[in-house]
């Protein structure tokens, strides 16, 4: 059975099955709200995570500002449902689409810079938008923002497993978009081969601006959709969505997760910002929060430089060095060629002496 | 009278003051292995670079197969079957051996249909064979030796299955015994039959190269370049006894 022979053998895919059955079994473990409305926050964080990620982490084109896509599809999925009362069920889609057209347009530059540069115009835009945002106060809502936004669902249980839903599923198409080993598309290892060289994937016969344009697009898509949903989930869309903060927190994120693989980004959100959210309950946890974070993200950087996730996984997996097949760092031969993956202290000393 | 295959017509590129191709024209048939030679800095690889528009020529004309594609995109005049491959080696580092090749095999041309990316990995695979580093295929780009290197970037361009090569010293750091490997393999690409385009001829070629001696035995027809300006254009056996040529590369004989 495929189930048995490409997932239960893996531990990386164990914990990612059994995380995802938690997610779905929560609502049972606990009926505290404010327990669920971190776990649901987090849930929203890590699609938008994840969607930096593909755009950052696997094509390489430095955004910082990806707070913009988040921003404009809660503005738009706002103004839709208050002006135009649209359901939820539209102003989701369409806020998406609104943050994908975005992604094209601040992809465009992107066309010409790379690396840093692209990350310091990027990071302008965020900052134009609340500029035009606060001067349109009227049609904005100003420094409020837009409230009293329809709500997902009548009760927090219902919108808990709505926003599982949608994130589970955005999540499981970018993994897909990215998979390098994919049977059915290969632009995940295109988008590598652009953030590795462009200059060789053009010369290999790759048409680089319509991928990198593509990358933008998918990732503001997938930004916007967690935009629309936390703008609902919170019942305001306010200018909060588009502070530099919220662009930097993103980074922070998926780099102490693990940045170009889909899972880090999630598991870096999942383990953050309930973490920031509880010290809060704390006496001073206001003051001392962001100097824990720091703290947190300065060592993780020192000893798990490629990301939390990355060094968990190199722990309890361990590759094949014969036919690349990723095993269970417990198995003594590998699972699919059978060459050994180690050898014992004894054979070690053995094999000086033939 | 027939469309040469490949005619570069007045091509002029300038960087600020200085002019570093100037004014050459030349023709490439469907089956001529041509030589591209002069001493450093004499604009080789920059003639290169402007016939795949990795740098835009400043004046004159490139047409493959009487089409102008003089400004088009590098992808694109990849598709229209020319490639090429660089002087100093550029792979995707972090990827798998394979997977460089893959991504050459990936061109719109690519029927995407069925088990098509079966067929694209057996495609890649094959390149790597013929350039003898299918045993490394499962290796990332980053573990291999300068040799095996070039040998991929010579994988990887033919993946693409050109009809127009364009090889930027493609023995360039290579060991006496690669180098005599990776010539054969150029011959036998040339004669065609092997690989990709099964039923068709092998590629014609553009080679630059410094070792004079292994690229003799290869082309049909040498052009040799100085300060951007074509200076003889003649089989092998000629060039080497043309007064420009000899003076171009050891000087004048001080009297």
């Amino acid at each position: 059975m495929w189930f048995r022979k490409s997932v239960l053998v893996i531990p990386g895919r164990v914990i990612a099955l059994l995380f995802g059955i938690t997610l779905l079994l929560f609502p049972l473990i606990t009926a505290d709200e404010a327990i669920l409305r971190i776990v649901t926050f987090a849930a929203i964080f890590s699609l938008y995570a994840v969607s930096w990620d593909t755009l950052s982490g696997y094509t390489g084109q430095l955004s910082l500002g990806h707070a913009l896509f988040f921003g404009v599809a809660a503005y738009a999925s706002a103004l839709l449902d208050l002006h135009f009362e649209l359901s939820v069920w539209l102003t989701i889609p369409i806020g998406s689409c609104v943050g994908a057209l975005i992604g094209l347009i601040v992809g465009l530059p992107a066309l010409r810079l790379r690396g840093i540069y692209l990350g310091l115009v990027t990071l302008a835009f965020p900052i134009i938008l609340s500029g035009i945002i606060f001067y349109f106060s009227d049609f904005t809502g100003g420094e409020a923002g837009l409230y009293g936004l329809s709500r997902l669902a009548e009760d927090k249980v219902t919108a808990y497993y709505i926003v599982i839903a949608i994130v589970m599923c955005s999540i499981f198409i970018m993994f897909k978009f990215t998979d390098a080993k994919s049977r059915i598309l290969r632009t995940g290892l295109l988008l590598r081969a652009i953030r590795e060289d462009e200059m060789t994937a053009r010369a290999s016969g790759i048409d680089t601006i319509k991928y990198k344009l593509l990358a933008f697009a998918i990732s503001g898509f997938f930004a916007g959709i967690a935009g629309g949903l936390y703008a609902h989930y919170i019942r305001v869309a306010g200018p909060s969505t588009l502070e530099l903060i919220f662009s930097i927190q993103v980074v922070l994120w998926a780099i102490f997760g693990g940045m170009g693989t889909i899972y880090g980004p999630v598991a870096g959100v999942f383990i953050l910002y309930p973490l920031t959210e509880i010290i809060r309950f704390y006496p001073h946890g206001e003051e001392v929060r962001f100097i824990l974070l720091s703290l947190i993200l300065i060592l993780s950087l020192l000893f798990m430089p490629e990301g939390i996730t990355v060094w968990v996984r190199d722990k309890i997996e361990q590759e094949c060095t014969r036919c690349k097949v990723i095993n269970a760092a417990t198995r003594r031969t590998c699972r699919a060629c059978r060459a050994p993956m180690y050898l014992t202290k004894k054979e070690n000393a053995n094999q000086g002496k033939e | 009278m027939t469309v040469p295959f490949l005619q570069v017509e007045n091509l002029t590129k300038d960087f600020g003051g200085l002019r570093a191709v100037e004014d050459v024209s030349f023709t490439i048939d469907r089956n001529e292995v041509v030589g591209l030679i002069g001493p450093n800095g004499a604009g080789k690889t920059t003639l290169i670079r402007l016939l795949m528009n990795i740098l835009k020529p400043t004046a004159g004309k490139v047409t493959l197969k009487g089409e102008d594609i003089t400004g088009q995109k590098t992808a694109k005049i990849v598709n229209k079957g020319m490639a090429s491959t660089f002087q100093v080696v550029k792979p995707f580092r972090h990827l798998p051996v394979a997977a460089n090749v893959m991504v050459a095999c990936l061109s719109p041309k690519t029927k995407r249909k069925g088990e098509w990316v079966k067929t694209v990995e057996l495609r890649a695979l094959d390149a790597l064979e013929f350039c003898g580093i299918a045993d490394l295929a499962l290796e990332p780009a980053s573990v291999l030796s300068h040799g095996d290197l070039k040998r991929l970037e010579l994988a990887r361009a033919i993946a693409t299955e050109p009809e127009l090569l364009l090889l930027d010293e493609p023995f360039g750091g290579l060991s006496p015994a690669e180098t005599t490997l990776v010539a054969g393999s150029l011959r036998r690409l040339h004669k065609g039959g092997r690989f990709g385009r099964l039923h068709s001829e092998g590629p014609a070629m553009l080679i630059v190269e410094h070792k004079l001696s292994e690229l003799m035995k290869i082309v049909d027809r040498v052009i040799v370049i100085n300060f951007g300006k074509v200076i003889a254009i003649d089989v092998p056996g000629n060039v080497v006894k043309n007064k420009d040529v000899i003076e171009a590369y050891i000087g004048k004989g001080g009297k």
